[in-house]
């Protein structure tokens, strides 16, 4: 029994010497003389030589004028690459997934084709129904309990509203323990749903936003009102009005727009993608720079064209744009984003 | 229709490569187990030498099966005590640029398991838990001498199968040294340069900061990288050198890395089943194996290819267009061809690894995935276990299928006697009885229960999965189970454990009994096993048996979950 633990330890050693020293080492001494750029991670520099990111690492984008990656469920954090790990049927997909479109969705046909969903869905929603029945945000709360609990958990400002708000409706708060007797000391997210229903009743058609106003001493004050406009209607209940309004045509949007990548670090998107946010990059440019949105877009699309790629002609994979390598050249060609 | 023809090119490019490199692979390995000449004996002869040396290792002795199969069992300890020592403490050794802390007891207790079985199963992210020593010397190494064992399983097997009234079938320490040395360190080391060469790192840094193009700060974690990315999927071992696996960049930075990682986690598996036909001296034979491994590998990627392509369901019906496929949880690069054929083949071999996240995948892919891991992963199978394993249902067939039909049951002119299949059913009865206890328990637990990351059925998915992987030492995962918790760590850590070396030791006393016995030329009553007649038979029995195990979990999860999806009830 020995003899085979001192035979593994010494044969453990000297593969460790092999495997471990050797193999890498020539590796590695290999890598960074025959091809450098590859063996250090594809780093691109500026002109004074600072390390701008990698050309095979999606970095964040948040201005207008540049294309945006994917969304990351990584926050483009290079150090800790994850997936959102969400099930195909997870709610919590499709609900983020809603949001994004929400905002941007527009109908494929009628009478407003090429318009924007956006005020349809606000309109709807201050009406106030849902499926032939009252109280939208009741029913929204109602429907999605752990969604209703992460606006709750999700920012300090919400959390202190519904503590205010349990405090001045003791008698609520009282009944919801009668119910839950295993939660003698219900917490913010533990009143979610009762909260949105009390909300919903007292403020029908309208939902509790952060609204930011300039107060009585001049400086800019947030604080959570009901609204019945704006981003938040627009994202949250586009869901549920999609599902009231199952006929209507809309514009689909590109599958790698809304969805977010396995390693969170997915550095290219599709054409299909940048063609999608060309107008919004176009647009934003010629305002920076005052030129003409139609040559602008045009110049924008050549580039395009000319960074797509697809291996072998495209006989292998679909066409793709790194994202970096087109920023890198919207830089160069225009300069800082105003 | 463009991207069925692209993704169908790459496909098929893939596995022509894959049988292209493998028939003289399995020719040259076939020599080495059989003590002749190679082309590599000049060079590699002097580092062997220094192995037996160090060792104290008698490269022409020979063990019987119950030496061979300790040695076996005491060289894992030996690797496992080693690794779990380097992991708690990591924090005071050398090449910890991060300055990582020891890792937790229990953590470090599955680790062990899981880089010593070539499972691989990560619990934890790699670049925030683990330091460049930990990565580089305790997981590297153990990539190697794993997979190295396992294949020298296969040989010990293979050479029981092929010699007549022989008492020894051969010696561990010299196949285990071979086995790494000469088939698994040149191999990777040609990869590995390849993989540099597409853009994987090979360096000592631990980290790049860089100030973005808006100016934001972005720290970038690096590493050698390409050396452990080439033994992780020639070896079967799929354990990445970041949390993403191979999705991420720096693993596969382009779809040619990507077709590169399918050709080196297949090439293997599918060379040994060549070094088989060799060894046994009948082409033939291996070409049955191949042939059975090609159509459940064939079937299942269909299956997950055709889903995958058809997009979520939840997602089409508010306005995503559903053309490029299910998209969440996959990176661009690869296509939904290169993710399927990467699905497919970490599960039909024991690889393990990921391009594509499992858990967001549509659930019959998840089904199909599973049931690869519930065949035992044969469709190639791992390197090495994937041959034994499917040469353990083939003997259980010829056994079923020779009394069927009233004839002396035998497998390359071996008689199969009951002793034989008493053990072949110790084996083949472990993996279920591992999985349905455990996936039976966790779901009533509740410190089990707590990881969960889905609601409704995928909840079960990812328990069933969960141990299915271990037991099969396989590793894959639906990531959105937190398995990084003591329960977790501990029962995969057990399930993994046994589901090698419990497995392992039937299989070397069936190899021990079956070489003692004399080699009996084909008769008008034998039953002849390389045909269309015993494939067909075979993947009857394999498919039947599975099914008989599993059908209720799989109905209680993935197809419950692919009904209620498409019906449109989300959790």
């Amino acid at each position: 029994m020995l003899r085979y633990f001192a035979k593994s330890f010494a044969l453990i050693a000297v593969a460790v010497v092999v495997t471990c020293g050797i193999y890498p080492a020539i590796l590695w001494a290999i890598g960074q003389t025959v091809f450098p750029f590859q063996a250090n991670g594809s780093i691109v520099r500026n002109a004074d030589g600072a390390v701008i990111g990698s050309m095979l690492v999606a970095q964040p984008f948040t201005k207008d004028e540049y294309f945006q990656p994917r969304p990351s469920a990584a926050s483009y954090d290079a150090t800790a690459s994850t997936s959102s790990g969400y099930a195909p049927s997870n709610y919590a997909l499709r609900d983020r997934v809603a949001r994004v479109i929400g905002p941007i969705a527009t109908y494929a046909s009628g009478d407003k084709k090429g318009q924007a969903v956006a005020p349809d869905v606000e309109t709807w929603f201050q009406a106030d129904k849902f499926g032939g029945n009252p109280h939208i945000v009741a029913q929204w709360a109602d429907a999605h309990n752990s969604i209703a609990q992460a606006w709750v958990t999700g920012d300090p400002t919400h959390g202190a509203f519904v503590d205010d708000w349990s405090k001045a409706h003791d008698a609520v708060v009282q009944d919801w323990i009668k119910k839950n007797p295993a939660t003698p000391q219900p917490k913010g997210s533990d009143l979610a749903v009762v909260f949105f229903e009390n909300f919903s009743n007292d403020h029908p058609g309208a939902f509790p936003s952060s609204v930011t106003k300039t107060g009585a001493d001049g400086k800019p004050a947030t604080s959570i009102e009901p609204v019945n406009t704006g981003s938040d209607i627009q994202s949250i209940f586009f869901d549920m009005w999609r599902s009231d309004h199952p006929d209507v045509a809309l514009n689909d949007v590109p599958a790698d727009l809304v969805t977010a990548s396995a390693s969170g670090l997915d550095p290219d998107i599709t054409l299909e993608n940048a063609e999608f946010q060309l107008d919004r990059v176009a647009a934003k440019w010629a305002d920076d720079k005052k030129l003409k949105v139609d040559d602008v877009r045009k110049e924008i699309e050549a580039i395009l064209q000319d960074k797509a790629h697809a291996p072998w002609g495209g006989l292998i994979g679909e066409k793709l744009v790194n994202v970096l390598d087109v920023n890198l050249e919207l830089h160069k060609r225009y300069g800082d984003p105003a | 229709m463009f991207r069925t023809v692209t993704g169908f090119f790459e496909i098929v490019f893939t596995l022509a490569l894959v049988v292209v490199a493998a028939r003289p692979l399995g020719a040259y390995m076939a020599d080495l187990f059989q003590n002749r000449r190679t082309v590599l004996t000049p060079i590699l002869g002097p580092i062997e030498r220094a192995f037996y040396w160090a060792a104290g290792v008698k490269s022409e002795d020979e063990q019987e099966w119950d030496a061979y199969a300790i040695s076996m069992v005491l060289f894992g300890g030996a690797c496992m005590l080693s690794l779990y020592a380097i992991l708690r403490l990591q924090a005071w050794l050398p090449l910890n640029p991060q300055g990582f802390p020891a890792v937790p007891p229990d953590l470090a207790f599955n680790i062990a398991v899981s880089f010593v079985t070539n499972a691989n199963w990560q619990a934890y992210g790699g670049e925030t838990t683990l330091s460049h020593l930990s990565q580089m010397v305790g997981l590297t190494a153990n990539n190697f001498l794993d997979s190295g064992a396992a294949i020298a399983i296969a040989v010990a097997l293979v050479r029981a199968l092929t010699r007549n009234e022989s008492t020894t079938i051969g010696n561990f320490w010299v196949d285990v040294t071979r086995a790494t040395l000469y088939v698994l360190l040149p191999v990777a080391f040609v990869l590995a340069l390849v993989f540099a060469a597409f853009g994987v790192p090979q360096t000592l840094v631990g980290s790049i900061g860089a100030a973005t193009l808006e100016g934001l700060k972005q720290t970038i974690a690096i590493g050698p990288v390409a050396s452990q990315e080439a033994i992780k999927l020639l070896g079967d071992n799929g354990g990445g050198f970041f949390n993403a696996n191979s999705a991420h960049p720096f693993e596969n930075p382009s779809v040619w890395s990507n077709i590169l990682q399918n050709w080196s986690q297949l090439v293997l598996p599918v060379a040994l089943v060549f070094a088989f036909g060799r060894m046994a001296g009948d082409a033939k034979q291996g070409r049955a194996l191949l042939i059975t491994m090609a159509v459940i590998f064939v079937m299942a990627l269909a299956v997950i290819w055709k889903v995958e392509a058809a997009g979520n369901p939840a997602l089409t019906a508010i306005g995503v267009d559903p053309s490029q496929g299910v998209m969440e949880g996959k990176d661009l690069r690869f296509g939904q061809a290169g993710a399927a054929l990467f699905a497919d083949a970490t599960t039909g071999t024991g690889t393990g690894a990921s391009n594509a996240v499992l858990e967001s995948m549509a659930p019959i892919s998840g089904l199909a995935a599973m049931f690869n891991l519930l065949l035992g992963c044969i469709s190639p199978g791992g390197v090495g276990t994937g041959l034994y394993s499917l040469l353990l249902l083939v003997l259980i067939t010829a056994f079923i299928g020779a009394l069927m039909i009233g004839r002396t049951p035998e497998y390359l002119g071996k008689k199969i006697n009951a002793r034989d299949m008493q053990f072949a059913m110790f084996a083949l009865l472990l993996s279920p009885a591992l999985v349905l206890v455990f996936a039976g328990g966790a779901s009533v637990v509740k410190i089990a229960l707590d990881s969960l990351g889905a609601g409704g059925p995928h909840g079960l998915s990812e328990i069933v999965y969960a141990y299915a992987s271990s037991a099969a030492d396989n590793g894959s995962a639906f990531a959105g189970l937190n398995a990084n918790t003591p329960w977790w760590n501990v029962t995969t850590g057990v399930a993994m454990f046994l589901g090698r070396f419990a497995h392992a030791i039937p299989i070397l006393a069936i190899a021990g009994s079956l070489a003692a016995k004399k080699k009996a030329m084909p008769s008008a009553g034998t039953l002849p096993t390389d045909g269309p007649l015993f494939i067909t038979f075979l993947l009857a029995v394999i498919v039947i048996i599975t099914l008989l195990q599993y059908l209720p979990a799989l109905a209680l999860g993935p197809v419950a979950e692919h009904f209620l999806l498409q019906q449109g009830t989300l959790f």
